[in-house]
């Protein structure tokens, strides 16, 4: 975390809400990724379902995806806001996949 | 075996069980809720409402995703494994168990996503339990003491597998994103 020795810092004006809030995550210029992680127990069929299903992939992309997961052991499904990728995660843990989000570096 | 789901004309899935799949299925339901209400410390607990955040920075988000969804996931599963259980034809205590009714009935639409995600939930409970692997899938020999639940588990996937065939087919090949 950062926060100490700003005293030897330039004062900077904010020009923007984000940039005052001091929380870059939250710009929406910053994308977020999900990424779901290979299991034992969740099939290939349910899988390329779910994607389908919660994304509204082709059959093609959701199979491509779940075999990624498969053989990469994770894979990148989606991206956007932080908030529209909480609500993806959600929605996938709700299906049983397991889901998580981050920034993408 | 017999195929357990059918497709009928107008969308509806046909369900047929034999009576001992029925109190199968009652007896793994009824489990699977407890556990879905109040999942054990470990394994179990993790895999069914794993973090969203895997940065030990995004603590305070993590809290929060937990603190905004966590209660309406634990309700929607209770909740499809009730639909599960509400088809399901009473049990008859003059009956031996096994030798009642056959049991055939019909899902809508959504009663067949709420089985669909209903059988997973059983799936990741025992599954998780038992220590799945890609490799054996359930399928342990008969002198390990996970050869029954074990059966089960299979049977469940066995289940869940023709349920999502007929669910894949509804969704077709197409997407409806953009990407």
């Amino acid at each position: 975390m950062s926060g100490a020795g700003t005293e030897t810092e330039e004062i900077v004006v904010p020009d923007t809400v984000e940039e005052l809030l001091g929380a870059d995550d939250v710009r929406p210029d910053v994308p977020w990724i999900i990424i779901v992680w290979n299991d034992p127990v969740n099939t290939f069929e349910y899988v390329t379902f779910v994607f389908q299903k919660v994304f509204g992939y082709s059959r093609a992309k959701a199979r491509r995806l779940m075999l990624e997961v498969h053989h990469e052991g994770k894979s990148v499904v989606s991206s956007g806001t932080r908030e529209k990728c909480e609500a993806d995660v959600a929605r996938l843990h709700a299906y049983g996949l397991w889901a998580t989000l981050q920034k993408d570096d | 075996m017999a195929r357990t789901f059918r497709r009928r004309r107008g969308g509806r899935v046909a369900v047929r069980l034999s009576p001992e799949e029925v109190e199968l299925l009652r007896m793994i339901a009824r489990d699977v809720v407890t556990i879905i209400c109040a999942p054990p410390e470990g394994e179990v607990g993790e895999r069914l409402y794993p973090r969203a955040y895997l940065d030990p920075t995004e603590e305070q988000a993590e809290q929060d995703f937990r603190g905004l969804v966590h209660d309406d996931l634990v309700e929607q599963r209770r909740s499809a494994l009730a639909t599960v259980l509400d088809k399901l034809p009473p049990t008859d205590p003059t009956v031996e168990v096994g030798a009642g009714e056959r049991a055939d009935f019909d899902l809508d639409a959504d009663e067949a996503l709420q089985w669909l995600t209903a059988l997973n939930d059983a799936r990741l409970v025992i599954g998780t339990a038992l220590g799945v692997t890609e490799d054996d899938n359930g399928e342990f020999p008969p002198d390990d003491p996970r050869f029954d639940l074990g059966t089960c588990y299979q049977w469940l996937s066995y289940l869940q597998f023709e349920l999502v065939e007929l669910l894949l087919d509804d969704l077709g090949e197409d997407g409806v994103d953009a990407t």
